[in-house]
């Protein structure tokens, strides 16, 4: 991405706070949030509870476009029938302070629930209803690999507005119709700052492949995992050994901005909240996300259990990543990884993605 | 949003019929209702649907029956967990949810001329049907079908009140098996790849479609193959505890392959070549 000066307005700290207080009293603003010492993306209700300075957040920005757990349908079922009621969120909602993984994660979803037919009316009406005003990485983490998978820490792409720490505030880019429609109302009032910033006074590093970099980035040696033959490890005695310690804990997966993997069920709706009358009864359809770690995740109701060894399940899962969901959902020479390192940090036993590109590399 | 739109929200369905096959194991005969009958007009010996036990959930099944045999939709299932115990208190009158059809079918143009074999184990004899009423319906297009019907007693035999059709059709022959005889029973006794042995169909411009438990699946296909069938000609219709159908949900893939959206009908061609094992 060639960036020159003269394309970016700079807003103040406290300018573009007061901003999205006023946004925030009209849609739901999402910001990174700091709960206990775990940082969140949350609802906010004022630039006030925002974590301004922050790194990665623990969980992805994906719960807000494919929930951990929402509502399909609800079910009514009395003397006249059954009926169902589709339920469609159709809130406006914006994310301010997206990382680039983020972002890239949202894309790599849209193939799937976009791209590929039919489309998934709870995941497309989310994304419709959703802006991403990013916020460009000021440094990398121990396990941010996001320059291996095509990624960058200053990445504008999939984000509706980029922001990129500057002196003096933001330098504010507009990368998409919605977004320069969502700041049409910004005011720069900060006139000094305005086309004069340059690029020298970014912090924000370019560590896109190739570009030469004035920042450390920690993870330079992960090669690209599209640069490994994986059909040809797909035997390898290698998963029983690195699986060992896998607990299935399913933690890797659900911080993931891409794992996307969901079971639909059933459940009743107590009485207190039904209200379709006597002799009625309300249940709800539930997605809620779920992983190919999960011990049972494959069990038919028969018994019949495939994939019943947790190398079989955790090679799976690379694999989705790096070969089948790109063959799948038409991702070309990408990865469905973005680099982002939360199943590296999250996980409890040490497993580590960027340890299996580097070995299979190898 | 109406239901095209939303492939996600079932279509209300009528259940006409409910009665009992084998044990715990009963035949459900849906009329679509409103717009559903649209969506099941053209569906395909092969294909599968998802049907909802309100309350309880759904499940995917291989739909039982042919549109020529319509205008209901059957679904032939068996008790055994959460959605199928659901469904099974359900009687006649009652509403139950059906999404689909889905998934690809059995080339049923391309077998014209052929001697068909069909394999069926257990519950698996489910999807099969529909492709035995397609043959017995068209009967004139395709050649001889040899039908070997299996189950683990005879309690469990599905179907069992149609073979008298089956016998009865035009160069059709039908031979049952079970692997735990009763004293009234008085066919083979053993695994169906016994009675595979004992019927030796010839290879001779055949093909074969199998259903029933992977494990059967695996060694009838392998048996096939030792017996002369090409891998290409061997027919197979497989499994998995699916929660979308549309390829989504990502519960069904067998390496690349998603059992929902490019099976769940394969040949032994296309079996071989997966990553991974359906077993």
């Amino acid at each position: 991405m060639t960036v020159t000066s003269n394309q970016y307005s700079v807003i103040s700290q406290a300018e573009l706070a007061a901003w999205l207080d006023a946004l925030a009293r009209t849609t739901t603003l999402i910001a990174p949030y700091k709960m206990a010492d775990i940082l969140l993306y949350q609802p906010v209700q004022s630039s006030r509870e925002i974590a301004w300075d922050f790194g990665r957040p623990v969980m992805s920005a994906k719960e807000f476009f494919f929930p951990p757990s929402e509502r399909l349908l609800l079910i009514e079922k009395g003397a006249g029938g059954v009926k169902l009621t589709e339920t469609i969120h159709e809130g406006k909602q914006v994310i301010f302070g997206a990382r680039p993984c983020d972002a890239h994660g949202v894309k790599l979803l849209d193939a799937l629930f976009l791209d590929k037919p039919p489309v998934d009316h709870y995941y497309a009406n989310r994304r419709a209803n959703t802006a991403l005003i990013g916020l460009a990485c000021k440094e990398m983490g121990a396990a941010c690999f996001c320059t291996s998978v095509g990624g960058a820490p200053d990445d504008a792409h999939n984000m509706d507005v980029m922001l990129y720490p500057v002196d003096g505030g933001y330098a504010v880019e507009a990368v998409t119709e919605k977004g320069k429609s969502l700041i049409s109302d910004l005011r720069f009032t900060n006139a000094d700052y305005t086309r004069q910033t340059s690029i020298a006074n970014r912090k924000s590093p370019t560590l896109a492949p190739g570009a030469s970099a004035g920042v450390v980035n920690p993870q330079s040696s992960i090669v690209n995992p599209q640069s490994i033959n994986w059909p040809a490890h797909f035997d390898d005695e290698y998963w029983a050994r690195t699986s060992e310690r896998c607990l299935s804990c399913r933690a890797c997966a659900y911080v993931c901005p891409t794992c996307r993997c969901f079971a639909v069920r059933d459940e009743y709706l107590p009485v207190e909240a039904a209200g379709c009358g006597p002799g009625c009864t309300q249940y709800e359809r539930i997605r809620s996300w779920d992983s190919c770690e999960g011990e049972n995740y494959r069990r038919t109701a028969g018994g019949h259990r495939p994939r019943a060894e947790k190398s079989q399940r955790l090679r799976n899962r690379y694999f989705c990543k790096f070969y089948f969901y790109p063959d799948q959902y038409g991702l070309g020479n990408a990865s469905a990884c973005t680099g982002c390192g939360r199943c590296v940090d999250i996980c409890p036993v040490n497993v580590d993605i960027t340890e299996v590109i580097t070995d299979l590399a190898r | 949003m109406s239901n095209t739109t939303n492939p996600m929200k079932p279509y209300l369905g009528k259940l006409t019929a409910v009665k009992d096959l084998a044990t715990e194991i009963k035949l459900f005969r849906v009329e679509l209702l409103n717009g559903g009958n649209e969506a099941f007009a053209s569906f395909q010996p092969g294909q599968f649907a998802f049907v909802s036990a309100f309350g309880f959930g759904e499940a995917p099944f291989g739909i039982a029956n042919t549109t020529q045999r319509g205008p209901c939709v059957d679904f032939a299932i068996s008790r055994l967990g959460s959605v199928t115990t659901g469904l099974h208190e359900l009687g006649e009158g009652d509403i139950v949810g059906v999404r689909g059809p889905l998934g690809n079918w059995f080339p049923m143009d391309q077998f014209k001329g052929k001697n068909l074999i069909v394999l069926g184990g257990g519950i698996g004899g489910a999807p099969l049907r529909p492709v035995i009423q397609h043959v017995l319906d068209n009967r004139t297009d395709y050649g001889r079908l040899t039908i070997l019907w299996a189950a683990r007693n005879p309690s469990l035999l599905v179907f069992t009140d149609e073979y008298d059709e089956w016998r009865q059709a035009p160069n059709t022959s039908l031979h049952l098996t079970v692997d735990h005889a009763d004293e009234k029973w008085d066919h083979n006794v053993g695994l169906i790849t016994q009675l595979l042995e004992k019927v030796a169909p010839s290879p001779e411009n055949a093909v074969t479609i199998t259903c029933g438990p992977p494990i059967m699946i695996y060694y009838v296909t392998r048996m096939l193959e030792k017996m002369g069938f090409a891998s290409r000609n061997n027919y197979v219709t497989l499994e998995a505890r699916m929660h979308c159908g549309l390829g989504k949900c990502g519960r069904c893939n067998l390496g690349t392959k998603l059992i929902c959206v490019d099976g769940p009908v394969f040949n032994m061609a296309q079996v071989g070549e997966l990553m991974e094992t359906f077993l």
